[in-house]
């Protein structure tokens, strides 16, 4: 059995639920994060509330955070990176860097819990002018507006009359390298449209999607929700280009439930920008030698029945860096990487 | 048609510019196939409406397009006008409104329960406050607000049906506030003036005089159901005609009343008693008749050996549940073989009567390939029955029309249910 503390890489939701919960088993725990702050993503990218339950995002990840920085048992890394492993199962030497200083842990077992990012709107084969046009924006460009309680055209400050979401932008898409749902955009574009629509009662939003994928209950708690109560406008069909027309956006695409080409005028284009693996996520990749599923996210073993266990012993994941999750796949994640990385320190 | 790009043309019925008649194809033009807006004010004008407000929650998932009655012989159903409303479609001010049937066959597999059967009378109502209301209905509130019958005929003479049996009937028009009745029955619209209901009605008659029952009829002083001027949107008509039968029903004391009509069934049991705070203990002669089964059965001596089939009525079935009393009688005609249509039951394909659709033949004609009606017979024909059984009045003529559309004429005979029990009792 070795009394080596478990090594947790990346502080977002799931990192978190795993420290607290190794913490929790009676171990110690090293929580590395590259930013200088806990909170990952929902943190980074001034989320306004959270999917699906509409908690504030700062607020709910706080109570988190706190749970893990007022533990004794857990010591918290900021502004550091793992370099490299030295050693095996049971008796690892990790090398964290931070800055120009580095130092050396010895750990029994490693949970890697390193994200996702978001989806470059810029890379999309379709032509959608992100980087071109201020009214088109993304899904985190809007929740940071939406964080401020407002929401307005970037490019005059002005209310828009009109608010379209363009579902899956980097997702489920061959051509770019994406072949996947990137699984909670459907919900986080309706919740967003939800909150548009409580700050701009009058304005009209739209969305346009190839599948609703609003899985399990967020089909009632947000895709239903928004349409019934809020009014939202759901459109089967997928925009394929926007243009400039004075100060409005063209988006061009068909309305396939009515078998007729679109050309409608927007105020706001908002891009549902999908998830890949971070930047962290595959160097960790790299410095543990993980093997990667054929979709670029770190691979385990067990198919459905063990979603974190690694094909290296002793080295674990959870949350995003195994492929799109929502919260609450990451945090249960981060659970039950927090009780078998425990277990396997125990055995070894 | 052309996937071009000015693919759909409109025409304006009635356009007179600068003195010249441009009506018709003078005025046809071509639009763009392309969407340039999603004009959402019918939608969100129509979900405005007390009680339609369900529209707005359509999903697309199209469930109610495969059963809509409409779109066997047509193109609708209420994803397609959730769809219009988003494009700028009004739908008080449009002949959309007017094809629904209200057979609530959408409604039963709604999944976000779009409740069509409440919208379509809703909107209705609006239109026909508006003004925006076909001739034809029109024309038949009309009828029904000067004689209290939708054809139009004498009030006056409303029993004249029964003056070959009028001693063996009691007619409760000029009777005694207080005279009593173990049966008050309602006889209907149909029953009282076309035809065949007529002789439906005297089979009716002869029915209850050999089960013994003591009924009477409201004669000349009984006035239409008003169900399908509630549906084509005339709320304050029926409101009138609810008080004016209820206001019968209470003078003329009564264990049971029977209605042969499931639209009176449905207005008397679910829409009456909000306007007059009565309930009265309705029945259908289908369920009123099932219950004396054990007494009918020994009266029908005489075989009827023929194959039948059943229309069930989307009034009494979809709309009331009430789907085994009909067959019930069905399977208790000596020597009939019943073979049920493929769409039976809660499947029932509406015949094209209800929610006004008795008098919309005209408009819904300019949207179908055939009349429902004609669809359901032609259903009836390929099972190989020699009679198709009905229990709602509004049927047997349309049915009866239907078959000398398809040319079924001495293939396939339309009887009311209680025609056929009559024709099994011995005259005695």
């Amino acid at each position: 059995m070795s009394d080596n503390p478990i090594l947790v890489i990346g502080g977002g939701p799931a990192g978190l639920a795993a420290a607290k919960g190794i913490a929790d088993l009676g171990r110690k725990a090293v929580l590395v994060e590259k930013e200088e702050y806990l909170g990952g993503t929902p943190i980074k990218e001034k989320y306004a509330a959270l999917t699906p339950d509409f908690r504030d995002a700062e607020e709910a990840m706080g109570e988190m955070i706190k749970a893990v920085t007022d533990d004794g048992n857990v010591e918290v890394i900021t502004n550091s990176t793992v370099t490299s492993v030295e050693g095996s199962a049971g008796n690892m030497k990790v090398s964290v860097q931070n800055g120009g200083s580095g130092k050396t842990i010895d750990v029994s077992s490693v949970i890697v819990s390193t994200g996702f990012d978001h989806f470059d709107p810029g890379e999309e084969t379709q032509v959608y002018g992100y980087y071109e046009y201020d009214d088109v924006i993304t899904l985190t460009d809007a929740e940071k507006m939406l964080k401020e309680h407002k929401f307005v055209k970037p490019s005059s400050g002005e209310a828009p009359e009109s608010v379209c979401f363009i579902q899956c932008v980097g997702s489920r898409d061959r051509q770019i390298g994406n072949q996947w749902c990137s699984k909670v955009c459907c919900g986080i574009a309706s919740k967003d449209a939800m909150e548009i629509k409580q700050i701009l009662p009058d304005a009209k939003v739209f969305v346009f999607y190839i599948d609703l994928r609003a899985y399990g209950c967020w089909e009632d708690d947000l895709y239903w929700k928004a349409q019934e109560e809020y009014k939202v406008n759901y459109i089967k069909g997928i925009v394929t280009e926007i243009t400039k027309q004075g100060d409005k956006l063209i988006v061009k695409g068909e309305d396939t439930t009515m078998g007729r080409p679109m050309e409608i005028p927007m105020d706001v284009v908002v891009l549902s920008t999908g998830m890949e693996p971070s930047e962290g996520t595959k160097e960790m990749a790299g410095v543990f030698n993980l093997p990667l599923e054929s979709h670029g996210y770190i691979g385990t073993i067990g198919g459905p029945l063990n979603t974190v266990e690694t094909s290296v012993p002793g080295v674990f994941v959870a949350g995003a860096s195994t492929g799109p999750a929502d919260l609450e796949d990451s945090v249960s994640m981060g659970g039950n990487a927090a009780m078998k990385a425990c277990a396997f320190a125990m055995k070894n | 048609m052309s996937e071009h790009k000015y693919q759909d043309s409109v025409q304006l019925e009635q356009v007179i510019v600068d003195g010249m008649d441009i009506s018709g194809h003078w005025n046809k033009m071509f639009v763009p196939r392309a969407l340039t807006q999603f004009d959402i004010s019918g939608l969100e004008q129509l979900r405005d409406i007390p009680g339609a407000e369900s529209i707005n929650n359509c999903y697309q998932c199209a469930k109610c397009v495969g059963s809509c009655p409409v779109e066997y012989v047509g193109s609708y159903g209420p994803r397609k006008i959730y769809r219009k409303l988003q494009i700028g479609t009004n739908l008080i001010e449009d002949d959309y409104l007017w094809l629904c049937t209200t057979c609530k066959n959408c409604v039963r597999v709604c999944p976000k329960e779009v409740n069509m059967g409440e919208i379509i009378p809703a909107a209705r109502e609006k239109a026909v406050l508006g003004g925006f209301i076909p001739d034809e209905i029109q024309e038949m509130l009309q009828s029904v607000s000067e004689y209290g019958n939708p054809m139009g005929e004498s009030a006056r003479k409303r029993a004249k049906w029964t003056k070959p049996i009028k001693d063996s009937i009691k007619n409760l028009a000029k009777a005694e506030e207080g005279e009593s009745v173990d049966v008050l029955w309602f006889v209907g619209d149909f029953y009282a003036y076309h035809g065949r209901g007529n002789d439906a009605a005297l089979a009716m008659v002869n029915v209850f005089n050999r089960l013994g029952v003591d009924f009477g009829i409201l004669g000349e002083a009984e006035k239409t159901d008003g169900d399908s001027q509630r549906l084509v949107g005339e709320s304050g008509l029926f409101e009138d005609l609810a008080n004016h039968n209820d206001a019968l029903f209470e003078k003329f004391p009564h264990k049971d009343l029977v209605v042969n009509d499931p639209h009176a069934y449905n207005a008397i049991k679910k829409f009456y008693p909000g306007i007059t705070g009565n309930t009265r203990n309705v029945t259908h002669y289908t369920q009123f008749l099932s219950s004396r089964l054990d007494e009918l059965k020994a009266l029908m001596t005489k075989s009827f050996d023929k194959k039948v089939t059943f229309h069930d009525p989307c009034y009494l079935g979809r709309h009331n549940d009430e789907y085994n009393a009909p067959r019930e009688l069905i399977n208790s005609i000596p020597g009939a073989t019943f073979i049920e249509m493929p769409r039976h039951k809660e499947q029932s394909y509406c015949c094209g009567g209800g929610g006004g659709g008795m008098w919309l033949d005209g408009l819904v004609a300019n949207y179908t390939s055939e009349r429902l009606s004609t669809n359901r017979v032609r259903e009836a024909v390929e099972t190989g029955a020699e009679v198709l059984l009905v229990c709602c009045p509004y049927e047997v003529s349309r049915f009866e029309d239907a078959v000398k559309a398809v040319n079924a004429e001495g293939k396939l005979e339309v009887m009311d249910i209680v025609e056929v029990i009559n024709a099994c009792i011995p005259e005695g």
